[in-house]
């Protein structure tokens, strides 16, 4: 039996995009997925294993250090410190990378 | 691109992301109305200098559909912010009148506009007080990046971080 990819687009800004060179990507999440609906076999990926799961990726690319001063957003709503250890990835959102901003 | 023009309309006010030079006069002109008293206007333009470098010019990109909402709730906030001062009385004349907020992307050169933020109300105070704080909460908040470009080459070219 096939078990689906989940995958998730990360956005890069700023110092980020500069990092890794580009201002988009698709990500695969490791992990199962649960072929049957119940709520306990998606767990989902933790958004704080996000980051190393980037710089592993880029492993050339200084990331680590934009990563760890960044905070995230998940389909266009921010991510706050302390929802950040909470957070699970089930595959689908879009994942950006906001690094301290400098509008105005 | 991720980072795009977009605009967005709020209850009595207007955000805008752009890549054209913002037209400054035009959008001073929009919040005007019979009934204010004032008209409060910050331009934020680029400077030539950054800790005795020579700056070049900025380049601003932005998250633009999650900076037009956090744009968006700002000019709210503001409303709510002045909405307790003196002057306001319950359903009567509101504090503010309109309120712009417009952002300019892309290439900023020396001299000209990134920002204009336009608040026209019927007293001083609240459009005094709107502007100041729709500038800070900006600064703060908005998904939006610049780049300051030195003379003498790109390679040194900085991502800023508004502290």
């Amino acid at each position: 039996m096939s078990s689906p990819t989940r995958s998730i687009t990360v956005l890069y800004f700023a110092a980020a995009f500069t990092a890794v060179g580009t201002d988009q990507e698709t990500i695969a999440l490791p992990g199962p997925v649960a072929t049957s609906e119940s709520e306990s076999g998606i767990e989902g990926f933790p958004l704080c294993s996000l980051p190393d799961l980037l710089c592993a990726r880029h492993p050339d690319a200084k990331l680590e250090k934009v990563l760890k001063g960044s905070r995230w957003s998940v389909n266009e709503e921010m991510v706050t410190e302390e929802e950040e250890s909470t957070v699970r990835l089930k595959g689908g959102e879009v994942v950006a990378v906001i690094c301290p901003v400098s509008g105005g | 691109s991720a980072s795009h023009s977009d605009r967005l309309e709020t209850g009595n006010g207007e955000c805008v992301l752009s890549y054209e030079p913002l037209d400054t006069q035009n959008i001073i002109k929009s919040v005007g109305d019979d009934a204010a008293g004032a008209i409060a206007v910050f331009i934020g333009t680029t400077r030539n200098s950054f800790q005795g470098k020579t700056v070049v010019h900025l380049e601003y990109q932005a998250y633009s559909s999650l900076a037009i909402k956090t744009m968006a709730t700002i000019l709210e906030s503001a409303n709510t912010l002045v909405g307790r001062s003196e002057h306001s009385v319950q359903g009567t004349v509101p504090a503010l009148i309109k309120c712009k907020l417009h952002h300019r992307l892309g290439v900023v050169p020396v001299g000209e506009p990134s920002i204009v933020i336009a608040v026209s109300s019927p007293h001083r105070r609240e459009s005094f007080q709107a502007c100041e704080f729709i500038l800070e909460e900006v600064k703060a908040k908005a998904q939006i990046w610049k780049r300051e470009y030195y003379e003498g080459g790109n390679e040194d070219a900085q991502w800023k971080e508004n502290i």
